[in-house]
């Protein structure tokens, strides 16, 4: 997946102030409208191929993200990013601003780093929204300070609109997979290269993709088991394509990276603090965003229910923390309405379990065809 | 083996905690209100209100693990789905909760009215609540707290003291009790008073050998974590300090024949502390010191103490929310340890990097190359669970050890 680094490399080279964000939900339509382009550092398998800088101050049983995460910013972030933003996130991205600093500053190297908190409480318990507002006043300030930009309510408007496109044409992309005529491997690879384009390259790419047939619907979609995978990433290529061998056909996904990144759109207003309140309040639920976990459930089993799913596929990051503490209750939940579940181990070597995946998606979509 | 003479505050301590246990299910039997709060919850907030308990399940848990029953309530949890991933505390927790407290020395804890969760010691803390919460339709409350990179910023404060007043109101609402700030500030200040002695406990490791081994003090936290805000709590921290002093001046030593003094980097590992502590014992090393005891009652980026004044007891417990080492980063940490290192004469340092507590360990490979270089202090990191013994090897453990031991005999011979 060279890709990305050409897509990073060309918006450097068109001039671009890139800034690597994480964790996942950045606030996207500030950084645009302030003329940055903002690429989520997320799912970097691909583009670091090992993780031996990043095991020199990290241990073993960091997950995945986070190792691959740090050793893109260490081994490639001086050439391909102006500057990293993080938000709070889980307990093992807190530590990693210093330890991206520590690292970097090994090689007498620094990366602009700004740091943001957004509230975690739950909106009907505690009214964080003087202190958010705060917050995102800090963040504008920083940026200016930082990369001397500035910012304005009409360019935030158009970032707020076209990112809210961007968004719906993701969704569009995603129903293309379920009704068979996009593979779902191809969906994930095409919004993990938007993650690192322009916000007008993006939506050329999307509307692109939506317009087109871009692979011919497969025979008999229709009677193929449909199941809903969810996690904090998608699975790897190798194990998409087993489940599609298997027969399974992806109808729905609440993949942190994906489905949970496009499902909600906030009502476009100039007052970035407002607009931005909205977006996280109302945010689709995710683990990490710790006060929306009462509303998973509900969602997901909703999801399977709308597009009658016939199981759930729990994608696992291993040392994940938060997505495994979730696992059991909504299996349960789940398997009480009848929707079968099969929970997945992803860990830094991937590749040793393919055919451990494998059998044990078969015996899934096996199940699943003959439970009908 | 003079590390395991039982002392009057050991004796004490034991009676202390089964009465704690025995007294907060009595009370919630007669009808008090329950929370079950993350440890690092001012606890002295409940203490504001007539009627309201507090069980802590990590202090539970570790409870648990140091009478080597980690590993049986650990594969509970399992069995219910819950990776053996997660942190061992809450797998005890979820495990001994799913089980009707069987198993526990304490048979549990009573079913909590109110789940007060925070995310400063470890977001996970949140997840972990959650699943109470949905198992037993408890409401969570979240306490957020904004992790410090640099000390705690006046804008954080306020967002945590805006959260307290709401944590009191949602207690007031759902007891039907009245909140007493006067009774919360005075047992702040019986905390704070118990702090002072637990500081002057800690203190005796300086002397030489030190007065105390870490592993008193890991055992002696436990009326921290579930006494808070009592003058019992002042009164025992007392006792133990008064007669750690007796013992120094009469020259009763945990380790006499000390030859290493070590420093120790994270969350004790419960289910091992007397044979880690007879087996450092025998090779002439006493771990004086840890950071998970010396934060206790400071601010981030210090071991000293962060005193009360008798003003707003709110501000207060705000002020010192991050005190405890999860909750802030690797430059104030470093800074801290620093200040211990030199305090306490420290020969090398034992970084425990412990699989159940990432926030802790995170850190520690920079850290333990920053201690290098400030101090060329030899340093070793050694692989522990706190509380699933499965997970920890001794023979690794001590082999590492012995090669710190032998790192420090080297320095000193150059």
């Amino acid at each position: 997946m060279t890709d990305i680094n050409q897509r990073l490399q060309k918006l450097k080279a068109e001039g671009k102030t890139v800034i690597g964000c994480f964790p996942l939900y950045p606030p996207l339509e500030l950084f645009f409208a302030m003329d940055l382009v903002p690429v989520v550092l997320w799912g970097l398998r691909g583009e670091v191929g090992s993780t031996l800088q990043s095991d020199k101050h990290l241990q073993s049983y960091t997950c995945s993200v986070a190792r691959h995460l740090t050793e893109f910013v260490l081994t490639k972030g001086l050439d391909l990013l102006d500057g990293v933003f993080m938000y709070n996130a889980c307990d093992t991205l807190r530590n990693l601003p210093e330890i991206l600093e520590t690292g970097l500053s090994q090689g007498n190297a620094r990366l602009p780093l700004i740091k943001i908190h957004i509230p975690m409480v739950r909106p009907d318990q505690t009214d964080a929204s003087g202190y958010f507002k705060n917050e995102i006043r800090r963040l504008i300030r920083a940026l200016e300070a930082e990369f001397n930009v500035s910012f304005s309510g009409d360019k935030f408007v158009d970032a707020a609109e076209k990112i809210n496109r961007v968004r719906q044409l993701m969704a569009l992309a995603e129903q293309k997979v379920a009704e068979g005529s996009l593979s779902f491997l191809s969906f994930c690879q095409i919004i993990h290269e938007c993650g690192f384009s322009s916000i007008d390259e993006q939506t050329r790419i999307l509307e692109s993709l939506v317009a087109q047939q871009t692979d011919p619907p497969l025979s008999g979609n229709g009677q193929r088991p449909g199941v809903i995978l969810s996690g904090i990433l998608p699975p790897p290529a190798s194990v998409i394509n087993d489940m599609e061998s298997a027969g399974l056909r992806v109808v729905g996904n609440d993949i942190a990276s994906l489905g949970r990144t496009y499902a909600g759109a906030p009502a476009v207003i100039e007052d970035p603090e407002a607009y931005l309140l909205d977006f996280y309040h109302h945010h689709y639920p995710c683990p990490t965003l710790l006060y929306t976990g009462d509303r998973r459930a509900a969602l997901l089993m909703e999801m399977a229910q709308k597009t009658r799913a016939r199981g759930v596929i729990f994608v696992g990051e291993k040392f994940c923390e938060y997505e495994y503490f979730e696992f059991p209750y909504l299996k349960k939940r789940l398997n009480q309405m009848g929707v079968k579940t099969l929970e997945l181990e992803i860990s830094v070597e991937e590749d040793a379990h393919t055919a451990g995946h494998r059998s044990r998606i078969e015996a899934f979509a096996e199940m699943l065809a003959t439970t009908s | 083996m003079a590390a395991f003479e039982k002392t009057e505050s050991g004796k004490r301590l034991s009676r202390y905690m089964a009465d704690a246990y025995l007294n907060l299910h009595t009370r919630a039997q007669q009808g008090a209100f329950v929370v079950w709060i993350a440890i690092n919850v001012p606890a002295e907030l409940f203490l504001g209100f007539d009627n309201v308990v507090y069980g802590v399940p990590e202090s539970h848990a570790a409870m648990n693990a140091g009478k080597g029953l980690g590993v049986v309530q650990c594969e509970k949890a399992e069995r219910l789905g819950y990776s053996m991933d997660l942190c061992s505390y809450a797998r005890i927790d979820i495990g001994c909760v799913a089980d009707g407290g069987k198993d526990s020395p304490s048979f549990g804890l009573p079913r909590p009215d109110l789940l007060v969760s925070n995310n400063n010691n470890c977001s996970l803390l949140v997840k972990w609540f959650d699943v109470h919460h949905r198992e037993m339709g408890v409401p969570h409350f979240i306490i957020d707290v904004p992790f410090c990179y640099e000390p705690q910023q006046q804008k954080d404060r306020a967002y945590i003291v805006s959260q307290f007043k709401d944590l009191i109101k949602t207690i007031e609402t759902m007891s039907g009790q009245r909140f007493d700030m006067d009774k919360a500030r005075q047992a702040v200040a019986h905390t704070s008073e118990g702090v002072a002695h637990w500081k002057r406990f800690l203190g005796f490791a300086k002397n030489r050998p030190s007065g105390i081994t870490a592993f008193d003090s890991f055992v002696q936290m436990a009326p921290f974590l579930i006494a808070r805000g009592t003058e019992s709590f002042a009164a025992h921290y007392r006792l133990l300090a008064d007669e750690t002093g007796q013992r120094v001046a009469e020259g009763r030593f945990p380790v006499p024949s000390e030859k290493y003094r070590l420093f120790w980097d994270n969350i004790a590992p419960w289910h091992q502390l007397r044979d880690m502590s007879a087996g450092l014992e025998a090779l002439g090393a006493n771990i004086v010191g840890a950071t998970y005891t010396s934060c206790i009652g400071s601010i981030e980026g210090s071991f000293d103490i962060y005193p009360y004044d008798g003003g707003d007891p709110l501000e207060f417990c705000a002020r010192t929310q991050n005190c405890y080492i999860c909750p802030h980063g690797l430059g104030l940490r470093s800074r801290a340890m620093r200040q211990a290192v030199e305090s306490l004469q420290i020969d090398g340092i034992v970084f425990a990097s412990n699989r159940s507590c990432k926030p802790y360990s995170i850190t520690q490979l920079d850290q333990q190359r920053l201690m290098q270089d400030a101090f060329g202090v030899p340093a070793v990191m050694v692989e522990v669970d706190h509380a699933d013994a499965r997970k920890y090897s001794r023979e690794a453990t001590f082999t590492r050890i012995e090669a710190l031991l032998e790192a420090i005999d080297a320095r000193r011979a150059a």
